[in-house]
């Protein structure tokens, strides 16, 4: 039978991590994914990614999917597609499944990344068409190009929730509302505050009663519940909508470490069902190893650390390296996924209720409940100052590990510090010459560059935008706050694009100046 | 809680499930104990759902016969729960002549005991069963036969049982028998004592472990046999099927799958982790069998392989019956791989057996105490 | 192996409640009342809930409504759905078509 020194299963972020790290080492590996594509969820991923920059902060996910294939082919890595594991048997044997036979294969070592699966709630018409996974509408917008309907109601407010809300928008679906049982947002307020400005409204405290149509979905009617997620009478609210998307976590797909006999756990902080396994992603049987999602869920981010980590510990179990080098190179890694897992949404904090900022800034309580600041609780933060001429508006409020708009400011106007989570603030003894590198490098887009006194009577506010058609300079609209409602006529005085900005575009508005600080999405009088 | 009742019954299996339920129906107090975390969780719920008398060894037939006539075709009713029990006859096929002499051979022995087995050729097992190809050349088939859904019916049992009274407790691995003053009373399990009148031992495997720690072998042995299942196929045909090696059986499900169980030829020697577990070279042999009989299916989809031990005992039959030397004593294993068509009969039987004395088919061809040395 | 299930414990009368005629399997169609009655008949483990129902039991082997059934027995036997362990995983991985997983290909010698 075909030996290997190491099949991984799965070609996402993490089994790629995983297959570099070994293959580099000089272990033969060779890596099978059942889908057509390499790179798993990362090539559906558009936006800008969060972190530092050795964690590819502010580079959009498909970038990295593609600067990850270029790694492993470099390194000598197989990666066979299409190619469907059918079950791993006693003695490390991998049957697959390629084209129209199967093939049995042995490997002296195991990593298992097979990923996640979605999660579904179940609702009177949830198995109605048109009811669909979030995962699954971006499979269809970013991979396959497909509007997944026309209106649409999301959800779930994770970050799947929030970002794929945005994208919906960005492919031109109308999203309707954004719905979720919990009594707070639980992803990042950036994502949620990039939403609910362009005008979608947020229901937290509720969720979905009824999927009406017959054939298909026509309509969604959602009501308030209790602290026991019990439905409120009388607070139904109706939608007309042809699509419901379903954002509500994520399960790991664990079935083939259970099959091949590893011990599991059930971990809810896992996210379900998840083999037992040390720090090096070693689980109870020899040579068979984890990582990424099916270990428990986390981001891309991290996936591909602990790729790298468990790749790196099978080159050691098959003698490619020492165990004093794999622990030096161990310890790098694992520094790295610590500063990953800091802040606000670490997973030490999961299920916590936070009211402070690691500055000891009260949070804000509407951003949590419905998705954006209001004009006094943004004044608070660091990010937020005031000053003649044009300077930066961070309205960066939660504690997350990310960076890049530090680096990104040539005039050093934006401090971080030492500590990757820290809230940016201004520094006032340097002066913004408003190139906007640092709206386009927030993977949030919470940066905006105000000049307070662009006219007399007017102001300028300079916002991220990466919707399609473009506004050109001269094009006149209405300026929506951030809660999305409009707040006054605003006009477009410049439109900027630069490769330096990698597809975010910067559209700087002029609006009446006691708009400069509510100002913070527009819409041209066509849209309108 | 009390740990007494008249009956204990190790192992809740179909045939300790069944027991416990006629046991309880005469008005028994029972406490079945279960090592597993689940109800019926080896044979029980891994066979192929035969509920066949053809092929059947002349000692056991009579608990066939009897099951069939008397058991199965009130048996959905009875359980409130839906057996699938389909009496559409047995198609045991042939290819070659040794396998006409193996089937000739066995249907002779069954007819001498009053069944209604006859030897057809090709055409005619094709005018039954369209789909077979030509390679099949010959066949026995008897009509009495047929097929259940062995998860319902061992569930089916246990619900009633249950309803009925009956103590289960599963995760509670019986380690030993104790006789108090020369009976049989105690059954010891890791943390526990549990008491009774009369034990039944219907444990599978491991009830040679246990019968012998009151000094009672029975000498049996395993082999780790495998199934599969497709996904629903529209309907095509009714009948059990089997092969004169006895290699390969299946039968369509009420749900529209297919069942099959086969052999790679390897059984005995197939290794476990501790749980059975399928292996990597069984299932695609089983796929090829199948298609070889039946080219139609070769498109259907396998959703599901799986793995279980068989108790095989040395002679090929179970070993069913009082232990006189301990008494108080009961034994139901040793069922080599077909006792689930038996089952119920098997269950109301020893019932009786235990509550009477007296049984109405002749168990004693299946006595633990008939294993000679051959010379 | 886990601990002492006894099977006549007092989980409280099956009452039909809101949601029960909702599908929770798809693909054998098996519904959250089905799933609450199999308790109450004594069902308590993910894997007898299978084999009394044929919930999980379908093309997708239980992918998407696994820990759905999970949360309905765990409510029913008033227990942490982490306590009922997951059904066994079985091969294949994937539905695979007979003729295909029938053939092996010529590496395998």
């Amino acid at each position: 039978m075909k030996r290997y020194g190491l099949i991984v299963i799965g070609a996402g972020p993490s089994g790629l991590s995983a297959a570099i790290e070994s293959a580099k080492r000089g272990v033969e590996v060779v890596v099978f994914d059942e889908n057509a594509r390499p790179g798993g969820q990362l090539f559906k991923q558009i936006h800008k990614f969060f972190g530092s920059k050795e964690h590819h902060a502010k580079i959009r996910g498909f970038h990295i999917g593609e600067e990850l294939l270029k790694e492993a082919q470099e390194a000598g890595v197989q990666v066979v597609l299409n190619a469907t594991v059918i079950g791993l048997y006693q003695d490390k044997e991998v049957v697959v499944r390629i084209g129209e036979c199967v093939h049995h294969y042995k490997a002296d070592a195991i990593i298992i990344a097979t990923g996640a699966s979605e999660n579904m709630v179940t609702f009177d018409g949830w198995t109605k068409p048109g009811v669909i996974g979030a995962g699954a509408a971006q499979t269809m917008m970013n991979l396959h190009g497909i509007k997944p309907g026309e209106r649409v109601l999301m959800l779930g407010s994770g970050n799947v929730g929030l970002v794929v809300s945005f994208q919906l928008m960005q492919s031109g679906c109308e999203v309707v509302a954004l719905v979720d049982a919990a009594p707070k947002i639980g992803g990042y307020g950036v994502h949620a505050a990039k939403v609910a400005r362009t005008g979608v409204p947020f229901y937290l405290s509720h969720t979905i009663v009824e999927a009406e149509g017959e054939e298909h979905v026509t309509g969604v009617t959602i009501a308030e519940v209790d602290e026991r997620f019990r439905f409120i009478p009388g607070t139904e609210k109706h939608f007309d909508v042809d699509t419901i998307c379903l954002a509500v976590g994520l399960s790991p797909m664990s079935q083939l470490l259970k099959m091949a006999g590893c011990d599991m756990e059930d971990n809810p902080k896992r996210g379900g069902q998840v083999p037992l396994c040390n720090e090096r992603g070693e689980t109870s049987l020899s040579g068979i190893f984890v990582a990424g999602d099916v270990s428990g869920i986390e981001e891309a981010s991290s996936a591909m650390i602990e790729g790298r980590i468990a790749g790196i510990s099978a080159a050691c179990y098959l003698g490619y390296l020492s165990e004093t080098e794999r622990d030096a190179e161990q310890e790098k890694q694992e520094q790295a996924l610590e500063g990953l897992r800091q802040g606000m949404f670490a997973p030490k904090n999961k299920g916590k209720t936070l009211t402070q900022t690691e500055e000891g800034i009260a949070i804000s309580t509407n951003l949590l409940r419905h998705g954006y600041l209001t004009d006094e609780e943004v004044e608070r933060y660091p990010g937020v100052t005031h000053r003649a001429g044009i300077h930066p508006i961070m309205e960066c409020t939660q504690n997350i590990p990310c960076n890049p708009c530090q680096d990104a400011c040539p005039k050093k106007c934006i401090k971080i510090g030492e500590k990757i989570t820290s809230l940016p603030a201004v520094q006032e003894e340097a002066t913004c010459i408003g190139c906007g590198l640092c709206v386009a490098s927030c993977s949030g887009q919470a940066i905006f560059l105000v000049d307070e006194t662009y006219k007399p009577g007017y102001a300028s506010v300079t916002l991220p935008y990466e919707f399609l058609p473009l506004p050109k300079q001269g094009d006149k609209g209405i300026a929506l706050n951030r809660k999305g409602e409009p707040c006054c006529a605003a006009e477009v005085v410049s439109v900027r694009t630069a490769a330096a900005f990698d597809h975010t575009s910067l559209l700087t508005i002029q609006v009446p100046a006691d708009m400069a600080m509510k100002a913070r999405f527009f819409r041209t009088e066509e849209a309108v | 809680m009390n740990n007494h009742a008249d009956v204990i019954i190790v192992g809740a299996g179909v045939i300790g499930c069944a027991a416990a339920y006629y046991l309880a129906k005469a008005g028994s107090s029972v406490i079945v104990l279960e090592g597993s975390d689940h109800i019926g969780n080896g044979g029980s719920s891994r066979n192929g759902g035969g509920v066949r008398q053809s092929g059947r060894d002349p000692r056991e037939l009579p608990l066939a016969i009897y099951g069939i006539q008397t058991l199965w075709p009130t048996l959905s009713e009875e359980l409130e729960v839906d057996c699938e029990y389909h009496q559409d006859g047995n198609l045991r096929l042939g290819k070659n002549e040794a396998h006409a002499k193996i089937l000739t051979d066995l249907a002779d022995r069954a007819i001498a005991c009053g069944l209604d087995v006859r030897i057809i050729d090709g055409e005619e097992v094709r005018q039954m069963n369209p789909y077979l190809s030509q390679e099949v050349t010959v066949a026995s088939w008897c009509p009495t036969d047929g097929h259940a859904n062995p998860l319902t019916t061992t569930l089916g049992y246990y619900k009633m049982a249950r309803r009925m009274g009956v103590r289960f407790l599963t995760g509670e691995k019986a380690v030993q028998l104790r006789t108090i003053r020369g009976k049989l009373r105690q059954v010891m399990t890791e943390q526990n004592v549990y008491e009774g009148d009369q034990v039944l031992l219907a444990a599978g495997l491991h009830s040679r472990a246990l019968a012998g720690t009151v000094g009672i072998d029975i000498p049996m042995t395993t082999s780790l046999l495998e199934a599969l299942v497709t996904e629903a196929q529209p309907h095509l045909f009714d009948q059990m099927l089997g092969t004169a090696e006895a290699d390969f059986y299946g039968h369509q499900t009420k749900h529209g799958s297919f069942v099959f169980g086969g052999s790679s030829g390897l059984e005995p020697y197939n290794k476990d982790n501790g749980t059975p577990v399928t292996s990597s070279i069984t299932a695609p042999c089983i796929c090829r069998g199948i298609i070889k009989y039946f080219p139609d299916l070769k498109d259907a989809k396998i959703v599901r392989t799986w793995a279980g031990w068989s108790d095989k005992s040395a002679d090929g039959v179970p070993v069913l019956g009082a232990v006189e030397e301990v008494p108080g004593l009961y034994l139901a294993c040793a069922f080599t791989g077909h006792g689930f068509g038996i089952s119920p009969a098997v269950g109301e039987q020893l019932a009786k057996l235990m509550l009477t004395g007296k049984t109405d088919v002749d168990l004693s061809p299946l006595h633990y105490d008939r294993f000679k040395a051959k010379i | 192996m886990g601990k002492i299930n006894d099977r006549s414990r007092d989980i409280g009368e099956f009452i039909p409640k809101e949601g029960d005629e909702r599908l929770v399997c798809r693909c054998e169609e098996i519904t959250q009342g089905e799933i609450r009655q199999a308790v109450h008949d004594g069902m308590f483990t993910i894997t007898e809930i299978r084999r009394y129902l044929r919930a999980g039991m379908g093309l997708c082997q239980g992918q998407t409504c696994s820990k759905l059934v999970k949360s309905i027995v765990a409510r029913e036997l008033k227990v942490s759905p982490a306590e009922l362990e997951p059904a066994t995983s079985r091969a294949p991985m994937r539905p695979i078509e007979m003729h295909i997983f029938a053939k092996e290909a010529d590496d395998n010698e």
